[in-house]
């Protein structure tokens, strides 16, 4: 009886899925993207990113399995843009990715694109413009990709998404960043911290209810702790991959970073709860007095009673003990990956280099965008595209072999933390130290802590997944991932202050699959010619030889130590003038000399004179 | 400067330079004495006489010491921190002060026995009025500082001497910890006693403008390291302004100077960092700097031509004769510096000198000692060795 009452669930749910795959749909959206005006902290008005003369942004929502269709026109006039589906594998689409100069040409003012993938994937995303500094103006919002199927779907009876962000009253290039004015590398301040794009908002919740949060960093910069006051919640969603149900009380969601988490209410409707964000300040350097970092929004159970603001009983946002991800399950039992095929060893510097600004790097080697898109250089370069040369130096590539096991070993030799996200992959989360937690910051004063292979705390069975990871200061994480999606994605630093910094790297996976499994529209060569980008050629637009790079983008030289030419030769002429000084006030010094023996004759003569008329 | 903890350079040349001159001044006197009454005719008047410039140069001596300590007590009430905020423009100005001073001062060391002449000059005048006590109409006070002049005269220069060292080394060493001047202070006082002494014994007169050769080129070495640096920590201070704090914060590496001024830098010897240790002595001696701009090199070159210009006029117009353009100007200029310095400290003496048409030349040639001792890069000394030729 019971088997057979399974037996039809399963028969049920397959004729579902079945129905639901032929039900797949089209979603599509028309983005006009235009400059709007927008106040959401109350405090400035300022020209933001709109879509369809709309800001906040529209949220994209789709079914696992549709297709996503968004056509995008940039009606910017003055800005190059494009769309990237953060999370999205975007399996034989990688030229839907999004980023510019890596998978795509940036869309030039007056230009339209179409991005038009399959989404097989389940949860919480977002999409953001990726073409210079574009998304902190406003360009990011939410992506949500409902599932049928999810194994909490009933757990919970309503859902919310919330995103949070740094807000910059300024327009961002107007802020000067990387500069020699800047020689530290210190990241603007944002001006304020937004909760779903405004402040002080409520979230109308019903007493007893389960609750949904998507809960999504959309910042460019400033990581948020997020706590609910007298309530806990479970996670079981991190960055689209489902995981065991875990209660937690305070997260740390760097940007970028998502967490689906099921929230139940009291029974009583007697008071409002305050939902806390505290920014993380240890990431600013200067901490302005007019910048508020703790923020109040509400779980609202009565419309009419008082909505109090949080206490904080921490002096530092650090104080707060986030959960820490690692220590997530994944919900498919996922199992820890065999030995890597490649490793991938890297440590993260910031440097003065020649022109007096800070660089990120990663070992040597600081991002500079190629004169191609590495994947239009990858679709025209043959059999050469399994050689990383053509890619040119400073795009830092790295051809990794199909279906090889890919290590990353990522080691912070800087003292702040960077969430890295990799393109068109989650990663298996294996080592990170410091771990969330009291001891985070241990590294940070020290000398920085490099991963040994030969002692490291133990790899968890069933590592947790992830697309945005964070990089504890002057410590490091080990990461690993299958290279089953051929394409070509960019591995960086998701503060978007550091990308610019150069802190990222291009990974070339399987390039001769690329060119069998792909075909780039004609639309994406049409912008190309928009923007006058190259489509064609390796990264120094050499499309004869491809292993000639002569002209390509190179990062900026090193910073000279010690005497170079014009110091010798300053040195040099100080030297001599000095000299040439001292034999002139010797000279004159000597002349005394004559003039006193002179004198003194002369003295004596008329001594003498004087002597003989005396007598 | 170079903050070095210990020595202050520029405190000891100033030192030594005023002691010098206060030392000439005693020596002359005492010479004066010996020649004149030392013969063995009066003994007593002799002693006295001796006495009384002793008397003077103690008085003076501790009338300057106490003037000057009050000076430096208010210049340090007002407090260094007044100027913390703008740290780098105030050691730029007193590097630039400190500069000129040592470049003049070095001038007049070289043509150090021309103090010798001058007062000789000054004592006759003194002395005159007592062959001629009854001619012009004067006063009991008069007749006073007449008899005592001798004790009036080493008094009145230590007392001026002294203060004009107060207030150069209060003005110069604003900038500096106080634990660097006591020795500074007393090794400049030293040798300037000892050169001062040698003068008198009238030593070796060449061996002894070798000796003030040397030390003047070290003293132009001080000084256009100075100069330099004054140029560098103005623009130190434009570079501090364009990166919103103090890039002494990032030590000595990157982002600490400005890439695009920059000549040389070396991420070590900074003598600005942790007290400097030798490179802070290195510093303050010969302006060396671990990050040399455009602007400093530029200025330490400059520096050096401009004394080569000086000296080269000055050899110029003491062999050939006066300069075309320069001299009537330079004239004017001490001309009514003098005025103005008789009018501030010598009115006592100068108004009898100026009475008689006989003591015109006097006048013109006092004028033309105070070129030599204090325009001496502009050059002007003819004067003096015409009227005294």
């Amino acid at each position: 009886m019971v088997t057979s009452a399974a037996g039809l669930l399963v028969r049920l749910v397959a004729a579902l899925c079945f129905f639901q795959y032929v039900q797949a749909k089209t979603v599509t959206y028309d983005f006009n993207v235009t400059w709007v005006t927008a106040n959401p902290d109350g405090l400035y008005d300022r020209k933001v990113v709109g879509i369809n003369g709309q800001w906040p942004l529209p949220v994209i929502e789709v079914d696992k399995g549709d297709q996503l269709v968004v056509n995008m026109h940039n009606g910017l006039g003055d800005k190059r843009a494009s769309i990237h589906f953060h999370g999205m594998f975007q399996n034989g689409t990688n030229e839907m990715d999004g980023p510019s100069m890596v998978t795509q040409c940036p869309v030039s003012p007056g230009s339209s694109i179409t991005y038009n993938f399959t989404v097989n994937q389940n949860g919480t995303y977002w999409y953001h413009c990726h073409t210079d500094y574009c998304y902190p103006d406003g360009y990011r919002q939410a992506l949500i990709v409902h599932d049928k199927d999810a194994y909490f779907n009933d757990m919970y009876d309503e859902e919310y998404a919330i995103t949070m962000s740094d807000w910059y009253h300024e327009m961002i290039e107007d802020i000067t960043f990387i500069d020699k004015s800047n020689p530290t590398g210190a990241e603007p301040i944002p001006n304020a911290f937004l909760f779903n794009d405004t402040l002080n908002s409520s979230l109308s919740v019903e007493p007893g209810k389960t609750y949904l949060l998507r809960l999504i960093n959309v910042g460019a910069f400033v990581a948020q702790y997020f706590y609910i006051e007298d309530h806990t919640f479970k996670i079981v969603e991190i960055d689209g991959v489902y995981t065991d149900a875990t209660e937690a009380s305070i997260l740390y969601i760097s940007v970028a970073q998502r967490y689906s988490v099921l929230v139940t209410m009291k029974n009583s409707t007697e008071k409002n709860y305050p939902i806390v964000t505290v920014a993380d300040s240890q990431l600013l350097d200067t901490i302005p007095s007019d910048l508020r970092l703790n923020h109040t929004n509400w779980l609202e159970y009565n419309k009419t009673a008082a909505h109090p603001q949080a206490t904080i009983t921490v002096a530092d946002a650090s104080d707060l003990i986030p959960f820490d991800d690692m220590s997530l399950v994944p919900h498919d039992r996922m199992e820890l990956l065999p030995e890597a095929d490649l490793v991938i060893d890297l440590t993260v510097y910031m440097e003065n280099l020649d022109n007096g600004a800070d660089y990120a790097l990663l070992n040597n080697i600081s991002y500079t965008r190629p004169k191609v898109p590495t994947l239009f250089t990858v679709m025209s370069a043959g059999e050469l595209a399994t050689n990383s040369e053509v890619y040119g130096d400073y795009t830092h590539p790295m051809v990794l072999g199909h279906n090889q096991v890919v290590e990353i070993i990522l080691n912070n030799g800087d003292g702040g933390s960077h969430p890295f996200h990799l393109h068109g992959h989650n990663f298996q989360l294996i080592n990170r130290a410091p771990a969330y937690g009291e001891h985070f910051y241990d590294y940070a004063d020290g000398d920085p802590v490099a991963y040994d292979p030969s002692n490291h705390t133990a790899f968890p069975k069933y590592p947790a997944r992830r697309d945005t990871f964070v990089l504890p200061p002057q410590g490091y994480f080990v990461i690993r991932f299958v290279a089953d999606n051929p394409g070509v994605w960019f591995f960086h630093c998701h503060i978007d202050w550091h990308l610019q910094q150069g802190l990222g790297m291009t990974l070339i996976e399987a390039p001769l699959q690329i060119q069998e499994r792909l075909t780039i529209p004609q639309n994406h060569y049409d912008v190309c010619e928009a923007s006058g980008v190259q489509s064609k050629g390796n990264a120094a637009g050499n499309t004869v030889d491809y292993l000639d790079l002569s002209g390509q983008n190179k990062q900026v030289a090193w910073l000279p130590a010690g005497f170079t030419a014009k110091g010798i030769v300053a040195m040099v002429f100080s030297c001599v003038s000095a000299f040439l000084g001292m034999a002139f006030i010797s000279v004159y010094g000597a002349s005394g000399i004559k003039m006193a023996n002179k004198k003194r004759k002369t003295e004596k003569a008329a001594a003498e004179g004087s002597a003989s008329t005396d007598s | 400067m170079g903050n070095n903890p210990v020595f202050a350079v520029t405190v000891f040349f100033i030192c030594f330079r005023e002691c010098l001159e206060t030392t000439v001044v005693v020596s002359v006197l005492l010479a004066f004495l010996k020649q004149t009454l030392g013969g063995g005719e009066d003994q007593k008047m002799y002693k006295r006489l001796v006495k009384q410039v002793w008397l003077g140069c103690g008085l003076g001596l501790f009338a300057c010491l106490a003037v000057g300590g009050g000076m430096i007590g208010a210049f340090y009430s007002l407090g260094t921190d007044t100027f913390s905020s703008t740290e780098d423009i105030w050691e730029g100005v007193l590097g630039i002060i400190a500069s000129l001073i040592i470049t003049i001062m070095g001038a007049a060391l070289l043509r150090v026995s021309k103090l010798q002449d001058k007062w000789r000059v000054k004592l006759a005048k003194a002395l005159e009025h007592e062959h001629n006590p009854n001619e012009t109409r004067k006063g009991r006070f008069k007749r006073w500082m007449e008899k005592y002049v001798m004790f009036m005269l080493p008094f009145i220069t230590v007392l001026r001497e002294g203060l004009e060292a107060v207030v150069y080394i209060g003005g110069v060493g604003l900038g500096l910890p106080a634990s660097s001047f006591p020795l500074a202070v007393f090794c400049g006082l030293l040798a300037g006693v000892a050169v001062g002494y040698i003068i008198y014994r009238g030593g070796r007169e060449t061996s002894m403008q070798i000796f003030l050769i040397i030390s003047t080129c070290f003293l132009y070495l001080v000084a256009g390291g100075l100069f330099s640096r004054a140029v560098w920590y103005f623009q130190n201070n434009a570079w501090n302004h364009v990166i919103g704090g103090d890039a002494s914060e990032t030590g000595s590496g990157p982002g600490s100077y400005d890439i695009s001024q920059s000549i040389w830098h070396v991420n070590c010897c900074n003598p600005e960092v942790g007290g400097g240790g030798g490179w802070g002595i290195f510093n303050a001696l010969l302006g060396w700097t671990n990050s040399a701009t455009i602007g400093s090199v530029l200025a330490y070159n400059f520096y050096w031509i401009c004394v080569m210009i000086g000296y080269g006029l000055m050899l110029w117009r003491e062999r050939k004769g006066p300069l075309p353009y320069l001299d009537p100007v330079v004239h004017k200029v001490v001309n009514a510096k003098g005025r103005a310095k008789a009018f501030v400290f010598r009115t006592p003496w100068d108004q009898p000198t100026t009475a008689g048409p006989a003591h015109a030349s006097g006048a013109v040639m006092e004028y033309g000692v105070l070129q030599t001792e204090k325009g001496a890069v502009a050059g002007p000394s003819t004067a003096i060795w015409q009227s005294s030729v």
